[in-house]
């Protein structure tokens, strides 16, 4: 095992990150080298999307890609995606609807309804982003408050 | 909008699994590989010599790292002896990364002496107990109570209803898995950790270490989920433990996979419901309960005497009997899941008197209807019910199903189900604000665990009372020095208990506002930044009312104080054991409409509908979200989640992958009806609602299964294997 210095781009930033261990996985090095802690720990089996980022600007599960594999490509995390105008208005959706309890899946929801809200010239529909949520588990609202948040955001996003 | 939303939504709180100190280390636990045994040798030096790991602790450690007390405890932080379930932690290790303390973990060397493993309730009683099985080892609580003269009913019966239903084990499943961060500042341990119940785990952890409470400090910290499973101490000795060896800070953090196997969850159930029927009403019942409490200690039969009352149900009953077992198993002890025990309860209740009304050819709302607690009737154990919404939930919810049940497509049924819940607003707490010249600060021992009750329910409280805007209130956390005592949020008590303390404070605050102007009653608010105090016509900046220590001191500080009296429970009925009394009662009616595939045994929920007495709704979407959240994880507990153990009692899904929650698209449409107006013990007559919309979930879900298919289910979950084995489809 190699710990050969690894450099990452994360929220449009190269970010050095020392001597990382072959074996590390993307959502450990956002967590606890790049000290990103938005991004959230949960099952680490790729079943809850707790630890939903955008690699490459597509939502993937930090959990399941080990951080050597994803040099080329620029990561965006929740503190990244909160400071664009689309994350700014998913947020916003959320908050108002009620949709956050907890809160500790909400990043991970946040940043899979941005990635689709953002992807092409043709908006999705409300049922496409709700499809584009299975991944995403939350164990506090039931859902029905997050499809709410869904609607609000698809309105709030031109 | 709650205050806590959008710093949440950004990633922007720091959660128990966030925790990190200069100088950390990682902690991992030891675990025992057999269910049952006796430890014959367990060496640590293996795991002392591996790369990067500073402390390694085990029994033996007790005797030299904390005082004599500590090994006398009850059940001491490692056991001395035997293990009592598979996985049980025998030893820690902590290390500079948590690679490495897992592998040293792996390297401790572990002789342990297999004994007989108990794992099911089969294993114990494969027969119904009868009076000489109480003094069976494995019995660790018993109850039996009896009122009315129970035999003559069931001899007299028109027809005796008799049935047996089966529950299985239920994780919590919070997303964020248990995490501590324990470190010693001068001389003080410290705690920081994902917990609903700072003070409670304080005095727990001092108690299993054998510590003063004075030595030791607990701070929560956000809160990724509880749902109960975030309570007592449970990681916390064994963190502490590895920071009193190591002399730095020590994370312990469970994986998903730990998480499962150490739950302390709702393990399975057999329930016996016999109910004697007389001129088409219900006139007697007899209760049998045999509850899995797993590794649970002696007397500590809580789970038992708790929930037997919940087989009665919110219905007027004119003689019973009960009797409930609490089992030791080889599994992990039993522990608080949102409502323990109740939906298992209920489902079985509810379930058994559906089809006693569909026998009886009543109509199954109306036949509850009949039965039906009102103000003023008595409790099993002779305890008055006050204002209870279920008469008119059961109204409201007769009307939705008369509208569902025109033009129901073949295939579907309707089910109904009620249930009822004893909040706990007997538990105490006490509150301090400060009023500052900008606005006023709410003190709380406890963070928000994501229902709102504490950053929502007690600024809505204070902003009530004092006429100040939300954004001049914020709720401030501190830890058990520094911030004011609190039982912490369970039961359903936080706004009902805890609100009542902040009630009673801001009162305080403006009774001493309206003297210092010389009026009776003042208001605040807030202009251009500031406070101020509004007598009439009068106006006054609050700062020009302070003294000057107050002036030193920011502010005006003000207290208030809530502790529930004791309720008492008619002892005369209560043969054995103990039971519970309640209080405070919150009442649910739920409407499921399902489909059932003839094929598959699946059932698809097409829509649902509850109807949720809550005294008064003091933030609408909170309790509205409140309500789809406890409905669609009681979906989980009706259709899919079941812990499986085998018969050496290892779990057989320790993940998600085999243990299936809920998701986004297994949510159904949901119509939630308060019904305000039968007022409850908590501020503005609110009463506590995170448990109540979990209960009558698996209950409706079954019935509306019994209502498309003819078919009932007598074991939860109704996954699609079961529900084909009932219709004979396997």
């Amino acid at each position: 095992m190699t710990d050969a210095p690894l450099t990452l781009n994360i929220n449009g930033q190269d970010r050095r990150l020392g001597a990382v261990p072959d074996a590390e996985r993307l959502l450990d090095t956002l967590r606890w080298r790049a000290g990103l802690k938005g991004t959230k720990e949960g099952c680490r089996t790729g079943d809850c999307g707790a630890c939903t980022v955008l690699v490459g600007g597509e939502p993937t599960l930090s959990c399941l890609l080990l951080s050597r594999e994803v040099t080329d490509e620029p990561i965006t995390t929740i503190e990244g995606v909160a400071t664009v105008p689309i994350g700014r208005a998913v947020i916003k959706a959320f908050a108002e609807a009620g949709a956050v309890q907890c809160g500790y899946c909400t990043p991970g929801f946040v940043v899979a309804l941005a990635a689709q809200l953002g992807r092409s010239t043709t908006r999705p529909d409300v049922e496409t982003l709700i499809d584009g949520l299975e991944g995403n588990l939350c164990r506090c609202t039931g859902y029905r408050a997050i499809e709410r948040a869904v609607e609000l955001a698809r309105k709030a996003v031109p | 909008m709650r205050s806590d939303a959008e710093p949440k939504a950004r990633g922007a709180v720091e959660y128990g699994a966030d925790l990190e100190a200069p100088g950390m280390l990682w902690a991992a636990l030891v675990r025992s590989p057999v269910a049952h045994g006796r430890i014959v040798h367990l060496d640590l030096a293996p795991a002392r010599k591996m790369p990067g790991v500073v402390a390694a602790v085990g029994p033996d450690d007790l005797r030299t790292l904390l005082p004599k007390a500590a090994l006398e405890a009850e059940r001491p932080v490692f056991p001395l002896q035997e293990i009592r379930y598979l996985g049980e932690p025998v030893a820690a290790v902590a290390a500079q990364t948590l690679a490495q303390a897992r592998r040293a973990a792996a390297a401790v060397k572990l002789d342990v002496e297999t004994l007989r493993v108990d794992a099911r309730i089969e294993d114990i009683f494969p027969e119904w107990p009868s009076a000489a099985s109480a003094h069976d080892p494995h019995v660790v609580g018993h109850v039996h109570a009896r009122y009315g003269d129970v035999d003559g009913k069931f001899r007299t019966a028109d027809l005796v209803h008799s049935e047996t239903y089966r529950t299985s084990g239920v994780h919590q499943v919070a997303i964020e898995a248990h995490a501590c961060l324990a470190e010693i500042r001068d001389g003080t341990f410290c705690i920081r950790s994902s917990t609903q119940t700072p003070f409670g785990m304080r005095e727990d952890v001092a108690s299993v270490l054998g510590i003063p409470e004075s030595k030791l400090l607990v701070e929560g910290s956000w809160v990724g989920g509880g749902f109960g499973g975030k309570g007592s101490a449970f990681l916390e000795p064994y963190a502490l433990l590895l920071a009193i060896a190591s002399g730095r800070p020590v994370k312990l953090a469970l994986s998903y996979a730990e998480e499962f196997e150490l739950g302390r969850t709702t393990l399975p159930a057999i329930i016996r419901l016999d109910t004697a029927v007389s001129r088409g009403r219900m006139v007697g019942r007899r209760v049998r309960l045999l509850l899995d409490t797993g590794a649970s200690l002696p007397g500590r039969d809580f789970a038992v005497g708790y929930s037997i009352g919940f087989l009665l149900g919110p219905y007027r009953t004119e003689a019973y009997e009960i009797e409930g077992y609490a089992l030791q198993t080889n599994k992990p002890p039993f522990g608080p899941h949102r409502a323990p025990f109740a939906p298992q309860s209920v489902f079985a209740l509810e379930s058994h008197i559906d089809g006693l009304a569909r026998r009886l050819g009543t109509d199954p709302i109306e036949f509850r209807r009949l039965h039906a607690w009102r103000e003023n009737d008595r409790t099993a154990y002779d305890q008055p019910v006050g204002p209870f919404g279920l008469e008119a939930g059961l109204e409201a919810a007769a009307r939705t199903a008369a509208v569902w049940r025109t033009g129901l497509p073949a295939g579907h049924g309707i089910g109904v189900a009620c249930g009822f819940w004893s909040t706990g607003v007997g538990a105490g707490g006490e509150a301090r604000l400060f009023l500052q010249p900008d606005g006023l600060v709410i003190l709380e021992g406890e963070r928000e665990i994501g229902n709102g009750s504490v950053v929502q329910g007690l600024a809505i409280v204070a902003q009530r009372v004092l006429g100040l805007p939300a954004s001049a209130i914020r709720v401030q956390y501190g830890d058990t020095a520094t911030a004011p005592f609190d039982s912490g949020v369970y039961g359903s008590r936080t706004l009902a208990a805890l609100g009542q303390a902040v009630e009673k404070a801001a009162r305080n605050l403006e009774k001493s506002l309206a003297s210092r102007v010389g009026v009776p009653e003042v208001r605040l608010e807030l202009k251009n930044g500031q406070v101020v105090v509004v007598a009439g016509r009068r106006r006054q900046k609050l700062v020009d009312l302070l003294t000057p220590a107050e002036r030193a001191a920011g502010g005006l500080e003000s207290h208030g104080k809530h502790y529930g009296a004791e309720k008492k429970v008619d002892a005369s009925r209560v043969l054995e054991g103990t039971v519970y009394p309640y209080n405070d009662f919150a009442a649910s009616v739920h409407l499921a409409e399902v489909e059932v595939d003839r094929e598959t045994g699946h059932i698809g929920v097409v829509r649902y509908a509850a109807f949720q007495d809550v005294g008064t709704a003091v933030d609408r979407t909170s309790v509205v979200s409140q309500v789809e959240g406890g409905i669609v994880m009681g979906l989980g507990t009706a259709l899919s989640e079941e812990m499986m153990w085998t018969p050496e009692g290892r779990l057989a899904n320790p993940g998600l992958l085999d243990y299936r929650l809920p998701r986004i698209r297994d949510a159904p449409p949901i119509h939630v009806d308060l019904i305000e107006g039968f007022a409850g013990a908590g501020p503005f007559g609110a009463k506590g609602i995170g448990e109540p919309p979990i209960i009558p979930v698996p209950a409706a879900i079954a019935n509306a299964v019994a209502d498309a298919t003819g078919t009932r289910v007598f074991e939860l979950p109704l996954t699609p294997e079961r529900v084909a084995r009932a219709l004979k489809l396997l």
